[in-house]
């Protein structure tokens, strides 16, 4: 592959962006960050990405509801969308998944199986 | 309030011992977090609107072979710190009007490295850059503390205690459950 997969991370916590911009980053990933859902839509209503990967717990929009909106319109339908969260719970992961989300990563993430996950659902 | 000492309960009160590599939070007034502290660290949050406090221990692990980062593994203590926030956010407190006191990051072990000092530097950062206030520390030293904190009111407790009674530096360990796996659906 010749272009740079390009990834939006979503996650409220200062810490957390710069953790996985870190871990994204070294791999040549294009990676763009938003602080919670709206701030994610305001940013993809005027930018391409491969790969979304978002926070559950986030102020304003949550990934819930992020994911829900994203689903909604035909032009990220088929958009790989990575949840990555502290939630461990059985209903939260599965409430992920009917609306829409592609995978579920639950932290302390592992750098390597984070990349594995966006190579895999970016081709 | 979070700054003032802590006062004998007159009905006594259900003591829950934090361990290391728990984040908990509650706004029970019959309740009181506990917990002996040597090179780890603990993080207190309260949001005084909320009466809502909860308490995490951790001490970050050496990092997973190939990890490119600082010399210790910042991931596990940025878990716990943000398991801490959300459990806190899930009692129905609101992260802009948290307020921390950190305790510990003693170096008891003069043979190892300072790794109550890194702990207690990782702490101080991940509050700077989360912009969560921190109201009061008492970070590193020679000697283990005990910490008693009151989450519904945030009042707390410390004492310098016997290094003997403090849990042997042990950094945390990744979780044996297989975390950052990835499920695809």
């Amino acid at each position: 592959m010749t272009t740079t997969t390009r990834i939006l991370t979503v996650d409220d916590s200062p810490s957390m962006r710069a953790l996985l911009n870190h871990a994204l980053t070294s791999q040549g990933f294009d990676v763009s960050q938003a602080e919670d859902g709206i701030a994610a839509l305001d940013w993809l209503a005027l930018n391409e990405v491969d790969v979304v990967i978002t926070d559950i717990n986030m102020p304003r929009l949550d990934g819930f509801g992020l994911i829900e909106r994203l689903r909604e319109g035909s032009r990220h339908r088929d958009r790989p969308i990575l949840v990555l969260t502290t939630e461990s719970s059985e209903e939260k992961k599965a409430r992920a998944r009917a609306a829409g989300a592609t995978g579920w990563i639950v932290k302390p993430f592992d750098p390597a199986k984070l990349v594995a996950a966006v190579r895999r659902v970016s081709h | 309030m979070f700054h003032k000492p802590i006062l004998p309960h007159p009905h006594g009160l259900d003591r829950v011992t934090v361990m290391q590599g728990q984040a908990l939070a509650s706004g029970d007034k019959n309740l009181e977090y506990s917990t002996v502290l040597g090179s780890c660290v603990a993080t207190c949050l309260y949001d005084p609107e909320a009466h809502v406090g909860g308490m995490n221990h951790f001490l970050l692990a050496e990092p997973p072979p190939g990890y490119g980062g600082s010399s210790l593994d910042e991931h596990y203590g940025l878990y716990l710190m943000e398991l801490l926030v959300n459990e806190m956010m899930a009692k129905g407190a609101r992260k802009s009007k948290l307020k921390a006191h950190l305790y510990g990051g003693a170096n008891v072990n003069r043979n190892m490295m300072k790794i109550g000092t890194v702990n207690a530097e990782f702490a101080r950062r991940f509050l700077k850059d989360e912009g969560i206030v921190l109201m009061r520390e008492d970070l590193g030293g020679t000697q283990a503390r005990r910490v008693d904190f009151r989450p519904a009111s945030g009042q707390v407790r410390l004492r310098t205690v016997e290094d003997r009674l403090a849990p042997p530096v042990q950094p945390t360990a990744r979780p044996a459950k297989a975390l950052g796996d990835v499920d695809f659906f």
